[in-house]
């Protein structure tokens, strides 16, 4: 087995061959390389990540020692981008590093071609009159962007991506694709070829539950005028009539038949998200529009025809109690139908790219595998400029955010965060930043906030005065264990970008570190 | 106007450390002698140096504390090295705990960090005890167990069942897998422990043995069919060692066969090892997440200097990002934190007197007591066999039996007999011997 | 709590010279359940128990059954039992020393019962199993074997069945498998 394999062996049973060659073809962008964005980049620098350039025009100064693990004694008075850099590369040679030492800021006014060379930019401890700035450049260059942020025990995590397709979502849990609402031909044919009313004990017990189902729900509509329970008491109905199948207490297969007879009851055809996506505009593709929105272009044709309202069939089925013989005929079943679906809709986005004026062999095979796979379970993710968050927040759930008791803290600590760069920009400090005129400080961030407050239509609502002082407090303090907290969420999402697997968070995360009850605000 | 403080390494911590606050803890006395006196005294334990130990060492180190202790068993292994960032492929190999100690040791000036390189087990309870906060890093429940028995039995009560606050041994706990894990601050008395929530880990899923013998469905059971049943038979004896690559190849070669045989996809190599090491799925993010949050609470908890977490923290990153604080409700009847039952008895009482004392007692009601103390059982209603083996200790006395301390726990299980109705019931009693030398507070009652 | 942790210093001092020892042994939960379920056991005539270890150690005991009753009426059978320190969290591991021919119990002594495995919860104990044990000799069944021959023969042939125990538990071969005398 080959070295890297090997050390990568805990993260490849996550992501896979696929992922993981996704992130080494990465090449990502740091802004600013204190303990935030060097703990960020930690993390995906052991991930394997093909290459990283760290933004930082600082020097190392003693209280850099007390909380960045990147710098040591030696590297005082020098680069900061240099050492946390050289250390970086320390932990996985394989990750090609490199720094420049510059300000972000000079950076993001003087030179904004700069970005275009990157997958993604990781943006640290930007004020906002930075933060908006960057996101117009990535978004203009379809640079994936992600900003981090940590002060005192609070801190943020928002990403910028125009628009981000998800086909392997990987959900946590999702129900499995029987289609014992609405068997197909041959799923029919195999439950027929069964016979519920075998002598043998030991067949009767292991006669798979999907059999069953599709016999009984078969039985049912018969005698029900086409259609299947659907109250209450006929759904209870049902359930006894699978019990009084029962030959013994023990028979496991009947026992899932029961527990799982919902799948019968449930409603056939697409789900909401999914039927979202189908009438978006995206999916009236032209010859730009991405692979994605042309598989979802011959999905949605699938859909309306073939389909005959459902996606195609995902192919595997659970475990469940059967004899093997059973099991793996009836997975084949499964499978052949799920091939055929497959085939359908290939044809369909080869007609679709044709019609579009590309090359219709520049989808390859196993893309429009996966995609049929995971028809269900697309997400699309669209962020707005930060911009626009800020300048038009939805007021509603601003609102029920502040009265909320779980939480204010949160939200407060949103509208402070934008509060302290205003102030800073008025200041030139941050609130608290120097011991001394606190209470000074504390008055002006007050009025800050509730000017900010005012500004975005949500006046008479009020933060508390213990929060107000508590930001001063923090004094814009980077602590390591924030820093490391806030780090891991922002590296996370990276790598859910990049990968393309995984659905990555919606909205902004605030983080709360007084009594952990951070919050996703979606402010949309 | 604001003055510039002089340069300190300190600068960022002592905004949080000397500074006054009000959304912060009860006894919190900002100022250079909290974060000298952090410095100076307080000991933390990290218990594990993998995944999320690296990660514990590193943020306590750079959170203020100056002396810390790792404890770990294991050597470093090559799949380590995506996460356990303290390792270098060179040290594969080598005790984990040395090498995690070096590390810290080396970039973060001023710290000291004492490796051990052994079982948790294998340390006197005096060791522990040294600990004011134990930060647990471990992937077992079997191990968590053990640290938190450890950590409650220095938990002492008062004469009005109140936890005795010196003596309370907080753990902060932290658990990962693949894009989830968890956080959780343990304070023995005040909190639930570990044992009044382990309904919070589900059993392991485990196959039928006829499932894997007669019908198997799928790869897994091949494999584990090899590994749990075929092994023994070509290797009668021999107790299979996951980490032997040959054993390995083995179970690896017998589930393929066996697939074949029946006709099911999907054996790799790669999920045999999975399913026989029962590997979980590890990423640096999500070790560092958890960890950040447990020395965060550890900093907390040791200065006061914000309120702490409430007691559990859920957190998912799977789908978009979810993270949820549950407070919990301590048991209190937990054999192992609980204060249990106050039983005040002479030196001179026999056994037998005891387990008689028993049944009156109003809070205990309990009648055919069996009793045992410290792992040695002093005397068993049954099986036969055993209480025939018991029965001599019934005419000692409880105090010699118990190696003459004036005051230890002991535990009882037998019948109660509650409001005319029996059940079977498991009790901690708090035993305290009057007038023993020594015993200068009739009210202290309790013991480890 | 940092003034605690400065107080803890100077108290243990003093713990140091009270009398008193520090306590040295540690018992699990997963202990003092198990010291519960051994102390209610209540077992049949036709089933006995031992501790090889010594009255203290009830993580390690063996069970001896003997059936009144059935096919295996006359065989003595004995089984380890291996209690975990997290249990009831985990079932204990159960297997029979005993080479025994029935269609549960395969010939390297692991035992097919259902609450060992998928179907153990905590709030099963020691009786339970047992019982469950003892239930496999009175009633072994073909539907879940472990011994694929041995439940073949039960099923098709219960009077080749019988006479294949019968031979086994004297001592002698069945097939091309010896087992040693177990009456």
């Amino acid at each position: 087995m080959a070295e890297p394999k090997t050390k990568y062996d805990r993260q490849l049973r996550i992501w896979g061959e696929q992922g993981q060659a996704a992130l080494e073809k990465a090449s990502i962008c740091l802004l600013n390389c204190g303990p935030t964005g060097s703990e960020t980049l930690k993390n995906l620098v052991l991930g394997g990540v093909g290459s990283i350039t760290i933004v930082d025009g600082s020097k190392v100064e003693l209280g850099d020692l007390g909380n960045n693990f990147m710098v040591d004694e030696s590297s005082l008075g020098q680069s900061k981008a240099k050492c946390v850099c050289s250390f970086l590369q320390e932990l996985n040679d394989a990750v090609k590093a490199k720094f420049i030492e510059e300000h972000p800021e000079a950076l993001i006014d003087t030179n904004p071609s700069f970005f275009s060379q990157f997958t993604l930019v990781v943006a640290t401890q930007l004020v906002e009159e930075s933060m908006v700035k960057l996101d117009r450049i990535c978004r203009e260059a379809n640079v994936m962007l992600i900003f981090a942020r940590s002060y005192g025990l609070t801190g943020l995590v928002r990403i910028s991506v125009k628009e981000h397709a998800v086909i392997e979502s990987k959900p946590d849990h999702f129900l499995d694709d029987l289609r014992l609402n609405n068997p197909w031909p041959e799923l029919r044919g195999f439950a027929e070829a069964i016979d519920l009313n075998v002598q043998d004990p030991v067949a009767h017990k292991h006669i798979p539950y999907v059999v069953i189902l599709v016999k009984m729900a078969d039985e049912w509509i018969k005698s029900h005028g086409g259609s299947l329970p659907s109250t209450r008491e006929e759904k209870r109905e049902f359930k006894e009539l699978l019990k009084a199948r029962m030959v013994a207490m023990d028979e496991d297969n009947y026992k899932e038949a029961i527990d799982a007879s919902f799948k019968v009851f449930a409603p056939r055809g697409i789900s909401s998200d999914l039927q979202q996506i189908i009438i978006d505009s995206c999916a009236e593709v032209a010859s730009n529009s991405s692979d994605f929105w042309v598989m979802v272009a011959a999905l949605k044709e699938f859909i309306a025809n073939e389909g005959g309202g459902e996606a195609p069939l995902e192919g595997s089925i659970p475990d469940m109690t059967s004899s093997t013989e059973h099991y793996i005929n009836l997975q084949k079943i499964y499978q052949a139908k799920s091939e055929a679906d497959f085939l359908v809709i290939e044809k369909r986005v080869r007609n679709i790219l044709k019609k579009i004026g590309r090359d219709p062999n520049s989808i390859p095979k196993a893309t429009i595998k996966s995609f049929c796979k995971n028809a269900r379970k697309l997400k699309v993710c669209r962020y707005r400029l930060i911009e626009d968050e800020y300048n038009n927040p939805s007021l509603p759930e601003l609102q029920k955010y502040l009265t909320d008791e779980d939480y204010s803290i949160a939200v407060g600590f949103y509208i402070l965060l934008r509060a302290v760069d205003r102030y800073a920009a008025n200041f030139n400090s941050f609130p608290g930043q120097f011991d001394g005129g606190m209470d000074e400080d504390i008055s002006r961030l007050k009025t800050t906030a509730v000017s900010l407050l005012n500004d975005l239509g949500c006046n008479g609502l009020t933060l508390t005065e213990d929060l107000i002082n508590e930001m001063c407090r923090f004094g814009a303090a980077e602590l390591h264990t924030v820093a490391a907290f806030i780090g891991g969420i922002a590296s996370q999402e990276v790598i859910k970008l990049i990968t393309k697997q995984f659905v990555p968070m919606s909205g902004t995360y605030v983080f709360n570190g007084i009594d952990h009850k951070s919050q996703l605000l979606s402010l949309y | 106007m604001a003055d510039a403080a002089p340069p300190s390494k300190s600068r960022d911590l002592d905004k949080l450390l000397l500074r006054p606050g009000n959304l912060v803890g009860p006894s919190f006395e900002p100022g250079v002698q909290l974060r000298d006196d952090l410095q100076e005294y307080a000991k933390v334990l990290v218990v594990g140096a993998g995944g999320l130990g690296c990660e514990l060492l590193k943020d306590l180190a750079l959170s203020g504390f100056k002396n810390l202790e790792v404890i770990d068993m294991d050597r470093i292994e090559v799949t380590n090295l995506n996460r356990q960032f303290l390792f270098r492929l060179e040290d594969v190999g080598k005790p984990k705990a040395e090498v995690a100690a070096k590390r810290v040791m080396e970039r973060v000036s001023g710290v000291n960090i004492v490796p051990h390189f052994c079982r948790i087990e294998d340390k006197d309870i005096e060791f522990y005890s040294d600990f004011n906060i134990i930060a647990l890093g471990l992937d077992s429940i079997e191990a968590r167990s053990y640290i938190n028995a450890v950590a409650c039995s220095f938990l002492e009560y008062d004469s009005d069942d109140n936890p005795r606050e010196e003596t309370m041994k907080p753990m902060v706990d932290g658990g990962t897998e693949g894009f989830k894990g968890h956080a959780r601050v343990i304070v023995p008395g005040v909190t639930p422990c570990f044992e009044c929530t382990i309904w919070l880990f589900p059993p392991q899923v485990k196959f039928p043995l006829c499932t894997l013998a007669e019908t198997p469905r799928n790869a897994a059971h091949c494999i584990e069919y090899a590994h749990l049943i075929k092994w023994d038979e070509g290797h009668s004896g021999k107790a299979f060692d996951p980490d032997n690559p040959d054993h390995m190849k083995w179970v690896y070669d017998e589930a393929v066969k066996r697939a074949e045989l029946f006709g099911i996809p999907g054996v790799t190599y790669s999920l045999t090892q999975g399913v026989v090491k029962n590997i979980i799925p590890a990423i640096a993010s999500t070790n560092a997440i958890i960890s950040a949050a447990c020395a965060l609470e550890t900093l907390k908890i040791a200065s006061g200097c914000s309120k702490t977490l409430s007691n559990y923290l859920t957190y998912n990153g799977v789908e978009g990002l979810h993270t949820k604080v549950t407070e919990f409700v301590k048991d209190k009847d937990c054999l192992v934190c609980g204060p249990g039952v106050l039983v005040e008895l002479d030196a001179t009482v026999t056994l037998q007197k005891f387990i008689d004392m028993l049944e009156e007692h109003p809070k205990l009601l309990m009648s055919k007591a069996s009793i045992t103390y410290r792992g040695k059982n002093l005397y068993m209603q049954a099986p036969p066999v055993l209480e025939e083996m018991t029965r001599s200790n019934l005419s000692l006395p409880l105090y010699d039996l118990m190696d003459k301390v004036p005051k230890d726990i002991l535990h009882a299980t037998g019948t109660i007999n509650k409001d005319n109705k029996k059940s079977s019931g498991l009790r901690k009693l708090r035993v305290n011997f009057k007038g023993i030398d020594g015993v200068t507070d009739m009210d202290m009652a309790g013991g480890a | 709590m940092i003034k605690l942790f400065k107080v803890k210093e100077k108290q243990r001092e003093i713990a140091e010279n009270a009398n008193g020892k520090a306590p040295v042994k540690k018992q699990s939960a997963g202990e003092l359940r198990l010291h519960k379920d051994i102390s209610e056991l209540n077992l049949p005539k036709t089933c006995s128990i031992s501790f090889p270890n010594g009255k203290d150690d009830l993580m390690n005991f063996e069970v001896t059954i003997r059936p009144d009753e059935g096919y295996y009426l006359g065989g003595t059978f004995l089984f380890s039992f291996q209690v975990s320190p997290i249990y009831p969290h985990e079932a204990p591991k159960v297997k029979c020393k005993t080479k025994v021919y029935h269609p549960n119990i395969d010939l390297e002594g692991n035992v097919c019962l259902n609450i060992l495995r998928e179907d153990w919860k905590p709030v099963l104990n020691i009786n339970t199993i047992i019982y469950g044990l003892f239930h496999l000799f009175t009633q072994p069944n073909y539907e879940d074997p472990l011994n694929h021959d041995a439940a073949a023969v039960l099923r098709d042939n219960p009077k080749l069945f019988e006479s294949n125990v019968r031979r086994a538990m004297a001592g002698g071969y069945v097939g091309q498998t010896f087992f040693t005398r177990c009456m």
